[in-house]
């Protein structure tokens, strides 16, 4: 290659770049320029490496046209990309407002039922309180269910849980007290322990009773003396200020369960009159909350304890009541109905 | 139990205020439901004697009678009654006072109606008026002016004498607590609980006799009929009582007002005089029209071979051979303690009846109750336990109140047959577990002196002991735990202290079941599905219909509901199905839900339970930004969230979907469904969308529901919350292409499959799926299956010649393997 062709051709690409770069209106452009004719197998940097085959005297000034090239198209396109980049910002600056009031992205969250976020906390209270978790069955034979629990055959207690009977002389479960006994028949105290669960009873969905609803059974058991009404009282106390705060106000009204003796109910001061009395809590001034007592000596010896030397206290809550205290609306059927706008709420 | 505190007064004269008496008795244990406050329905009306009684000058229906108020003065009145007489005690309306007015579906209970004016009634002016019934808003009768007994007073304010200002508390009694079920029980409470004494009534009585044996002889006892137990384990004591010349008809006004108090409906003086007496003392009476019972005999006996029996609702009951029953000297007449026989029912002419005061046992009373669904203000008590004692008192008491009210007379000596004569039991109470259970220290002193509040008579013993005896009507009271309560009930346990418990001691047990659960349900929320819960109840046509995972059959309930409810469910999916139906009735657009739920199912004879995950997805997600589309929920959009819960369990690689049309699940779409397989044999659940059929006989559009039920016990005993947690890559990964042409009925999960297996070795990170196409550039039956292959080395960086060959080695393995050609 002579001198005269490596300057007609250094003249051409410099002609060609030029063009190139004067119809780029993007970055890119100006890069594929860059890269066409600078880069590691560009146009130029090729001819740069072939000047190598020319005679030494004649390298310098060919070589010296050539680097000029190079430095004026670097600058060139430098600039170039300076100058597109600059306008592009301003461009993005010019343009109009966002309605930042348009809506953003919906990203469609689930929710988790409002029992199933109840029932979550209230076992968080009872673990933190040293309790553990124990699951039973739902399908329960008679002595699980009642003849353990000291409801002998024919008493009319067993009439205060009308009962789904099953084949085989099984029934569903009409409580969660069967864990009572499904725990302790298997372990020895000392114990505590809750149980939560669903329980079943023949009374038709309406607003205030379910055929399906939930339970929690807790119960603690230790040596005789260990284990007291006023321990119960404590414990009770401490859960449902947990539960419904601090400054909730917690009274034990005496009651009958055929598993304990003896039996109270449990009544928090009404969170929404103050006590002063309302729809609520049907003018009285306390919600009755949970029924509970010390676990009953016949209880004790059908799990083969002796209530001589052991003591234990037992307590039972509904969680859907539990719910609706805490939500503070009325109809249990809410719960089964899953209405999603009452779902969404949660 | 309604309690109205004007019958309570006679037993406690001066009782507290009703809100009080109300709060003490719940505090208790005796729960007091509502208060209700009874006020006449009218004003200023008086006993009055009616002295005179003439003819009306002008009006042939009229009279003109004069009156006598005591203390309020005489006057003369023109009444219209046919049954005014001479000498009778009646109501008087004086000048002024308010009538009930006329019954009008919208009068509220505290309305009167207009004052009474003296007027001039053809001719003749009256100062005042006799009325009915009906005019003071007593009953609807309007046949003639009131008559009341000689127990009034002329003057005497009508309201106060009827107990009609009163207050009634509904007290709930609790089953064990049978001695409550009367105002004498509720009266032994209020008394315990102020420190009160209690006033018995009087009972004026000829001694009874009383027969040690089980046979009360006619003719020994000077009676008109003999009586025998010959089931003295169903029934330890009967008493009985006859009394002629009673005349039936309706009962003084005080007694039916009280009946109604009370809830129950007056009939006849006779009948409810019984009633009367169980209400006041607790015991149930029975009275049989004595002509009507054959032989002149009564034996208590299990119905035996006796079939059948015409109960007094004139419903004919089976009996049982072990139904304890009434007879006379030829058949059954009553169903012991629970209902009374048509046959020897007291009616109009009715003038001779024998009382019976019974002992039956519960259990007996119970089953029988329950067999024939009739519970009874009797058979009710007779469950929860009568006392034992109070046989003899309560006929004593009926009798006094016949001779008052129907007329009648003892005939004979009073029966009591009494097999097992009862002796107040003993029960011990140590101070030291009174402290034990309560938790608070009482002396000695204060312990006895709380029993004997109660009326349980106790004995001191050495260190620190006592002996408690029981009443009769206490025997609820069993056993030591038992009096501990009493002891600390009265004050609603108010001096036991609250303590802290301080826990037994640590506990690590890992709930696997909840871990699992709560993971499923962060992933399915972050899915955008909403947690529900439904009744675990099926009909049988749904189990049969929606057969679930596992079991041979459902589990029917003995008792159900309806129908409709008759069986457990077997699968989530009906739950699932009708809350969709149920929430697009209500305007929904779209719904997305999750269950985690019970079924339950018979597997080899065995009840079992087991947990499952049901999900249904249909309509649109709500994923998207305003003017896009957003994407429709499908097969694949719910097996995504699958295969998110299952990647959170750690099993995404353990779970295979296939497709499986020998075992295709009937009610879901054939094509579009699969099987979820755990370590490729156990069978894990299903996915599919439902049968178009079924859609439509559910009246939905033509988008797709699509359901999915998973066995959470497999994922449970299966899933690990462990991650193997890796550092991430420190040299960077290279990726290359392959595209394979392969029959277009091989699944894309096999081709993925093969190449990863060609992969193991290689340096071969990952293979991801990112095209498959099938169209006019390809052969018929063909298709183009695209794959990203990355290639990373843990220690350097992959040369690009290095990935090449790697790639051609593996592409290579693939094609053939898999019968593909190269794209
Ligand atoms: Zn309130």
């Amino acid at each position: 290659m002579s001198t005269s062709t490596i300057r007609e051709r250094l003249e051409e690409i410099r002609r060609q770049a030029l063009e190139a770069l004067s119809q780029s209106l993007e970055p890119a452009q100006v890069e594929s320029v860059r890269v066409r004719v600078l880069g590691r197998n560009g146009e130029l940097t090729e001819l740069i490496r072939s000047l190598r085959s020319l005679p030494e005297h004649e390298r310098p000034v060919v070589g010296q046209l050539a680097n000029q090239l190079k430095r004026e198209l670097e600058e060139r396109i430098e600039a170039l990309a300076r100058e597109l980049r600059r306008r592009r910002i301003e461009q993005s600056l010019a343009q109009p407002a966002l309605d930042v009031t348009l809506p953003g992205m919906e990203f469609g969250r689930g929710r988790i039922h409002p029992l199933t976020q109840i029932t979550g906390q209230i076992l968080e209270i009872w673990t933190a309180m040293g309790f553990e978790v124990a699951l039973t069955p739902d399908i329960e034979d008679d002595f699980h269910n009642f003849g353990a629990l000291n409801f002998p055959p024919d008493h009319p207690a067993r009439e205060m849980q009308d009962t789904f009977f099953l084949e085989g002389g099984r029934l569903l479960r009409t409580h969660t007290s069967n864990g009572q006994i499904r725990v302790m028949e298997r372990r020895r105290p000392p114990l505590a322990v809750v149980c939560p669960g669903t329980c079943y009873r023949r009374d038709e969905l309406s607003v205030r009773y379910s055929p399906m609803f939930s339970q929690l059974e807790g119960f603690m058991v230790d040596d005789f003396g260990k284990v007291t009404m006023a321990h119960l009282k404590g414990t009770l106390t401490e859960f449902l200020r947990a539960f419904f705060g601090p400054e909730a106000d917690v009274r034990f009204r005496a009651s009958f369960f055929p598993f304990t003796e003896p039996s109270a109910e449990t009544d928090v001061r009404c969170i929404f009159c103050k006590g002063a009395g309302c729809r609520v809590c049907k003018q009285s001034g306390w919600i009755e909350i949970l029924g509970c007592g010390m676990i009953h000596p016949n209880v004790l010896r059908a799990v083969g304890y002796d209530p001589q030397k052991h003591a234990g206290f037992a307590f039972g809550m509904g969680l859907e009541r539990l719910a609706l205290i805490r939500l503070g609306v009325e109809d249990m059927r809410l719960f089964f109905e899953n209405d999603l706008r009452f779902l969404a709420q949660f | 139990m309604r309690l109205p505190v004007s019958w309570l007064r006679e037993f406690i004269p001066v009782v507290p205020a009703p809100e009080q008496i109300a709060e003490r008795l719940s505090l208790a244990g005796l729960e007091v439901e509502t208060i209700d406050r009874i006020r006449p329905a009218f004003s200023g009306v008086v006993v009055a004697k009616v002295l005179r009684v003439e003819r009306h000058p002008n009006a042939d229906r009229l009279t003109v009678c004069e009156v006598d108020a005591g203390p309020r003065g005489q006057f003369r009145v023109v009444c219209g009654a046919p049954n005014v007489r001479p000498g009778m005690m009646s109501a008087l309306a004086l000048v002024g006072a308010r009538l009930a007015p006329p019954k009008s579906a919208n009068r509220t209970d505290d309305e009167l109606g207009a004052p009474v004016g003296a007027a001039v009634i053809r001719g003749v002016e009256s100062q005042g008026m006799l009325c009915s019934e009906r005019e003071l808003g007593l009953s609807d009768d309007h046949s003639g002016i009131i008559t009341l007994d000689d127990t009034a007073s002329p003057g005497d304010d009508l309201a106060t004498i009827l107990f009609l200002d009163d207050h009634v508390l509904d007290v709930a009694v609790t089953p064990n607590r049978g001695d409550c079920l009367s105002i004498l029980g509720l009266a032994r409470e209020v008394a315990a609980l102020f420190g009160l004494r209690l006033k018995r009534p009087r009972l004026r009585a000829r001694l009874p006799h009383r027969s040690r044996g089980e046979v009360a002889d006619r003719v020994q006892d000077d009676a008109p009929i003999s009586v025998e137990i010959s089931a003295p384990d169903l029934c330890p004591r009967y008493a009985a009582l006859a009394m002629d010349g009673v005349t039936i008809g309706r009962s003084a006004l005080w007694l039916r007002r009280r009946l109604m108090l009370c809830g129950m409906r007056p009939i006849n003086n006779v009948v409810d005089v019984t009633n009367y007496v169980m209400l006041e003392m607790g015991q149930p009476l029975h009275a049989f029209d004595l002509d009507r019972l054959r032989d002149a005999r009564i034996v208590v006996r299990r119905a035996g071979q006796d079939r059948e029996l015409e109960t007094l609702d004139h419903v004919r009951r089976m009996l049982d051979p072990d139904d304890l029953v009434i007879a006379d000297g030829r058949g059954p007449v009553a169903l012991a303690g629970v209902m009374g026989g048509l046959e020897s029912e007291v009616s109009d002419s009715t003038k001779r009846i024998l009382l019976e005061s019974a002992f039956f046992e519960p259990r007996t009373i119970a089953r029988t109750s329950r067999r024939f669904g009739l519970v009874s203000e009797a058979s009710y008590r007779f469950e929860r336990g009568v006392d034992p004692k109070g046989q003899v008192d309560a006929l004593v008491r009926a009798s006094v109140l016949m001779r008052e009210l129907a007329g009648g007379r003892e005939m004979g000596k009073l029966i009591d047959v009494d097999v097992r004569r009862f002796v107040e039991p003993e029960i011990e109470v140590s101070l030291e577990r009174v402290e034990g259970l309560l938790g608070v220290k009482l002396s000695a002193a204060e312990v006895a002196r709380r029993l004997k509040g109660l009326g349980i008579n106790v004995k001191h013993k050495k260190g620190g002991r006592i002996i408690a005896s029981i009443p009769s009507f206490r025997l609820d009271l069993r056993e030591e735990a038992d009096l501990v309560e009493e002891i600390a009930r009265l004050n609603g346990f108010s001096d036991v202290p609250a303590v802290r418990c301080r826990p037994l001691r640590e506990i690590t047990v890992e709930d696997r079941r909840r871990q699992v659960t709560d993971t499923l349900r962060a992933c399915l929320v972050g899915c955008g599905l909403f947690e529900v819960a439904t009744l675990a109840f099926a009909s049988a046509e749904q189990n049969r219909s929606f057969a679930g995972l596992a079991g041979s059959d459902a589990i029917r309930i003995i008792n159900p509901l309806s129908t409709e409810f008759g069986e457990l469910r077997r699968s989530l999916i009906p739950g699932l199905v009708a809350t969709l139906r149920f929430n697009l009735n209500r305007e929904a657009q779209a719904c997305h839900v999750f269950e985690i739920g019970k079924v339950f199912y018979l597997e080899a004879g065995e009840l079992k339970e087991a947990q499952r995950l049901g999900i249904l997805s249909y309509g649109e997600l709500a994923l998207g930004k305003l003017g896009e589309r957003r994407p429709q929920a499908d097969f694949f959009t719910a097996k995504g969230m699958v295969e998110t819960c299952l990647t959170s369990l750690g099993l995404a690689n353990k779970v295979d979907f296939v497709r499986d049309p020998a075992h295709c699940v009937s009610w879901l779409h054939p094509g579009r469904q699969a099987r979820l397989s755990l370590e490729a044999d156990r069978l894990l659940g299903y996915i599919g969308e439902l049968h178009p059929e079924l859609a439509s006989e559910l009246d939905l559009d033509d988008r797709p529901v699509v359901v999915c039920e998973l066995d959470l016990e497999q994922l449970i005993a299966y899933g690990s919350l462990r991650r193997n947690v890796v550092p991430p890559p420190r040299f960077p990964s290279v990726r290359r292409d392959l595209a394979l042409v392969v029959d277009r009925d091989v699944p894309v999960g096999q081709v993925q499959k093969v190449v990863a297996q060609a992969g193991e070795g290689l340096m071969l990170e990952s293979v991801e799926l990112f095209d498959v196409y099938e169209g006019a550039s390809l052969p018929a039956g063909k298709k183009s299956v695209a794959l990203s292959c990355r290639y990373r080395a843990k220690d350097r960086t992959l040369t690009d010649a290095e990935v090449n060959q790697i790639h051609a080695q593996l592409a290579a393995q693939a094609v053939r393997q898999l019968g593909a050609t190269l794209r």
